[in-house]
């Protein structure tokens, strides 16, 4: 090892090409040392504190939205910065701060420490953010292992509550299993790819372009695929795909309603975002098409149905809401699917996940502030007679349902059409059906939902009944009403114009 | 067969046998020795491999540090072995599928999976000496370090958050 060498690889690493993610990191021990030196009754302004910080870093990477690293590797090829990890960080910097306004509400009725609760937030969105762009196994590896330790922790977090708790160790069991299986997937492929025997071999073999490059020159090796379909699943339980959801629906009604919307929506644009780097038309495993397209194909098929068909039951909102999150996500993977062949699927991808994302944390803002102490029990019939008590939230929440069912002209009816318009030019026309289908029943569940909140009303149970009444209703905090007008207002009129996403989809 | 292949093959045998006996002892602390000596076996794999480094830090770390507090663990709480769950409870067709699937998993595994090897002999691990390991550690590899640390931070702010006592939660409330 010679020391030129030594200092070219040291050189390598452009620290500031990674700002934003190290803006997340200091402001996250600034969070800590806030609550050090700050006298207890001065702590609320700390929540504070980590939102301001989110808003800057995101209108700090909006205004240098086209650094001069964008289409090239930092950090040895660990990172490489592209005009999609652009559109994933403003993704995940978003979804924090809509979790950081949301879990004020939430964490206001626990007598629980708050702080680490942002600081844990901020390290796990600087990590999705790195997840986002890496282009290094290691590098996927260490992000999302952070990432997923986050989430542990932020799911258990409200310890005394036996739902969350149960939900952390089911979180903890099936994430533990997933990494497991993503790790096998990666050394197998470390191995075949590093085996000096086999043409193109090479010596950086968890580099994605040399994987590329080597299983390019052996499409059809059995171990290299085995280690890609351990990859895979390993993916498909970050984004709950079936057949990998068992832990969707307790993890989503044990956890924290904040962490639960974190989960659904940027956790899975974070396995998405990784999704699209490996099976994406000029992904990692493109040479390997003849294998990950029908498994995915047949994965979307079954995700769309299961969801859909499972959700069509459920009583607890929270659990509807995370089995319908699982319907979206074979959505999202049908569009995985179609952007193999299809370029503009890409584009329809982004715009879907925002579309879910603002519709999703507007409903998800109107169940925080319902929510009672006991943040598990949030049950269909406590939506009933809302439009009386509170018609403005019972307006946000028909709009975020609307925009989630697929319901013209809000954002989550184009996000679905462009999704199934891609899958159209792709070829994939039994998929189309499957996903129509999926939008129909999605109808039911979901309108059964408006229709809990505009047209019963609520019957206090009987007093031999054990049913306990719902949480006392409340008004809505100037803030918040801002916050969650502002999020449907950003459905309505995305479904209208969609911007500089419209341009994407529009390239050849 | 050279002598280090033939230790080869002997510690991987013992590596399965050891694996199978922290599944299937039903007493915790013995499962839990079962787990120091199937890390023992990986360590015998990793210096035939010439990856001495590796195999001194699973011993050191894991062997040494992780399974002590395992052994801590299953001391303090004092399980019993009885009250393990029974797997009698799952369906026919559960079972015989699953048991399928494993054996048709191996089986084409040992079929298809062959690889020709180059000498291993000849060849320097990466993991084989401190030094190189070092240098790529603090320079190709200084990112995923930097951001371990902040796993680490969260990973104990969360025992924090999970475990402490909360002592004078009403002057924050």
């Amino acid at each position: 090892m010679n020391l030129e060498a030594v200092k070219l690889a040291a050189a390598n690493n452009v620290w500031s090409a990674i700002f934003p993610e190290m803006m997340l990191g200091c402001i996250a021990l600034l969070l800590l040392v806030l609550e050090m030196l700050l006298p207890p009754k001065h702590h609320e302004v700390i929540p504070d504190v980590a939102a301001a910080g989110l808003f800057g870093t995101l209108i700090g990477l909006i205004i240098n939205w086209h650094p001069i690293w964008i289409g090239s590797e930092t950090f040895n090829g660990l990172i490489r910065h592209t005009e999609a990890g652009q559109v994933m960080r403003g993704f995940f910097l978003t979804s924090a701060l809509l979790v950081c306004l949301l879990a004020r509400l939430t964490l206001r009725r626990q007598a629980m420490p708050r702080i680490e609760f942002y600081h844990i937030v901020l390290v796990v969105t600087a990590a999705m953010m790195l997840l986002a762009q890496s282009n290094h196994f290691v590098m996927l590896f260490v992000a999302l292992e952070t990432l997923t330790i986050g989430l542990y922790i932020l799911v258990s977090y409200f310890r005394t509550s036996t739902a969350s708790l149960e939900a952390g160790l089911k979180y903890l069991l099936m994430g533990a299993l997933s990494s497991g299986m993503l790790l096998f997937g990666i050394v197998l492929l470390y191995g075949v790819a590093g085996n000096p025997t086999l043409p193109a071999q090479s010596t950086q073999p968890l580099h994605y372009p040399e994987l590329a490059r080597f299983l390019a020159a052996n499409p059809h090796h059995f171990l290299a695929s085995l280690g890609i379909v351990f990859i895979l699943a390993g993916v498909a339980f970050k984004i709950g795909a079936f057949p990998f959801q068992i832990w969707v629906p307790d993890v989503y009604q044990g956890a924290p309603t904040p962490v639960t919307a974190f989960l659904a929506v940027a956790s899975k644009g974070a396995g998405f975002a990784v999704l699209l780097a490996l099976c994406g038309a000029h992904g990692v495993f493109s040479a390997y098409a003849w294998l990950t397209t029908p498994i995915l194909t047949a994965m979307a098929a079954a995700t769309i149905l299961f969801g859909n068909i499972a959700a069509l039951t459920q009583h607890n909102v929270k659990r509807l809401i995370g089995l319908s999150g699982v319907s979206h996500a074979g959505f999202l993977i049908l569009g995985v699917v179609a952007s193999q062949t299809v370029p503009m699927a890409v584009g329809a991808i982004y715009f879907y996940l925002f579309a879910y994302l603002i519709a999703s944390f507007a409903v998800f803002g109107v169940m925080s502030h319902l929510a009672g102490a006991d943040d598990s029990d949030q049950e269909l019939e406590h939506y009933s007679g809302l439009a009386k008590d509170s018609p403005f939230l019972a307006t946000v929440l028909a709009v975020g349902l609307g925009s989630l069912a697929g319901i013209p002209p809000l954002a989550g009816f184009m996000g679905k059409l462009f999704v199934l318009m891609a899958a159209f030019q792709s070829g994939a026309r039994w998929l189309l059906a499957i996903a129509a289908l999926g939008v129909v029943i999605s109808i039911y569940y979901y309108f059964g939902w408006i229709k809990a909140a505009f047209f019963e009303t609520w019957t206090p149970p009987a007093e031999s009944g054990g049913a306990p009444a719902r949480p006392a209703r409340t008004s809505v905090a100037p803030s918040t009403g801002l916050l969650l007008g502002a999020l449907a207002l950003a459905s309505i009129a995305l479904g209208f114009y969609q911007g500089p996403w419209g341009e994407w989809l529009a390239r050849p | 067969m050279t002598i280090g292949q033939i230790l080869f093959n002997l510690f991987a045998l013992f590596t399965l046998v050891m694996a199978a006996g922290v599944v299937l002892n039903k007493n915790a602390v013995n499962a839990a020795l079962c787990l120091l000596l199937c890390l023992v076996g990986v360590a015998g794999l990793f210096v035939g491999l010439n990856a001495y480094l590796l195999a001194f830090l699973l011993l050191l770390v894991y062997a040494g540090a992780i399974v002590a507090l395992f052994l801590f663990i299953v001391m303090l709480l004092d399980t019993r072995g009885d009250a393990r769950p029974t797997l009698n409870r799952l369906p026919l067709v559960a079972r015989i599928l699953a048991t399928g699937l494993i054996l048709g998993g191996v089986a084409s595994f040992l079929q298809r999976g062959r690889l020709v090897s180059p000498d291993i002999a000849g060849t320097v691990g990466v993991g084989a000496a401190l030094k190189p390991y070092a240098y790529q550690l603090f320079t190709t590899y200084l990112l995923p370090v930097q951001i371990l640390g902040f796993l680490l931070l969260i990973a104990m702010l969360g025992v924090i958050v999970l475990s402490k006592k909360f002592v004078g939660m009403e002057d924050i409330k």
